[in-house]
């Protein structure tokens, strides 16, 4: 199955730009969506308008979360994200932030975020970040099935 | 060699032939964090509990990483991973499965008890090598851990 697109989240018009360059050096076909706020990420995971359409707004495979971001935060969308009635709460995030607080970084496994990236110093550094996030994500990981049936057991 | 200096990984694995390639496979990646491998669910819950012998941190640290099969004589992987997310010391310590079982329900179910990434076995024990690289790239050298399973208590919860 082909993988959906990175959705990256992040505010900053620079940083954003850097990040798309980094992933856009490695692969030109990598299909990447950027939003800059929490309350669009919300509605675009829901479908709502103007992302009803699929086709158009596929649901990612991977979230590149920031923390500050206007309206809802990083950690208010994970929070929104992992506690959904529907297999959209398996939707891996990494968070991509340059914060490096303790409790950042521990509030955001609290929340289910299944990684933790310190957005780095140099333009080269963020390409190998790019490079090894997209080797491990979008290649060898096993995504979860975020169409099909919620499993009978509780999240903690 | 390892370096007692570095975090240590904790492979929980039974199938001593797997157990042997992945550590075969750390080796050449030139990883230098110790690896604790453990067989059985129970035995692993006993480490991360710290119950038992494995009272001694200094012996028998908290690993930075967990690699886990999901069937286990004892307490099955998944049993272990839902333990583990209860707990409130060390429940944040990143989990990757590594197995053979490549089905959805089980991805899925992984998932949802709170793995935070899923790697199949390759069929091909050289391909064993690419995994283990793969696992270091990410999770060792770019991933942040939690600071907590440094043993570092200065963030109460």
């Amino acid at each position: 199955m082909a993988k959906g697109p990175v959705l990256l989240v992040e505010d900053d018009p620079s940083d954003a730009r850097l990040i798309q360059r980094a992933f856009g050096k490695l692969d030109a076909t990598l299909a990447m969506i950027r939003l800059t706020n929490g309350d669009d990420v919300v509605s675009y995971l829901s479908g709502e308008a103007p992302y009803e359409n699929r086709t158009t707004y596929p649901l990612p495979s991977i979230v590149l979360l920031d923390i500050k971001l206007p309206r809802r935060s990083g950690f208010e969308v994970l929070q929104w994200l992992r506690r959904q009635p529907t297999a959209l709460n398996r939707l891996p995030v990494v968070m991509l932030t340059s914060s490096r607080h303790s409790v950042d970084i521990n509030r955001a496994y609290d929340l289910g975020a299944n990684s933790y990236l310190s957005k780095p110093e140099t333009a080269f550094q963020l390409e190998e970040l790019a490079m090894r996030f997209q080797s491990y994500w979008l290649g060898i990981n096993e995504s979860p099935d975020l169409l099909g049936n919620i499993a009978k057991l509780n999240r903690s | 060699m390892s370096d007692r200096s570095l975090p240590t990984i904790l492979l929980i694995e039974d199938e001593a032939s797997d157990a042997t390639l992945l550590r075969r496979g750390f080796e050449k990646a030139a990883v230098r964090n110790p690896i604790a491998h453990l067989k059985d669910g129970d035995e692993a819950l006993a480490y991360l509990a710290g119950v038992g012998q494995y009272n001694d941190r200094t012996k028998y640290p908290l690993p930075v990483l967990i690699l886990l099969d999901l069937k286990l004589p004892g307490m099955t992987g998944l049993q272990l991973l839902q333990w583990l997310r209860t707990q409130k010391e060390i429940r944040r310590i990143p989990v990757v499965v590594l197995t053979m079982d490549d089905s959805a329900s089980t991805v899925n179910a992984a998932y949802d008890l709170g793995a935070n990434s899923y790697l199949v076995k390759p069929g091909d024990p050289a391909e064993i090598g690419k995994i283990v690289e793969a696992i270091q790239r990410y999770w060792i050298e770019l991933n942040e851990p939690p600071p907590l399973v440094i043993g570092a208590k200065n963030h109460g919860t």
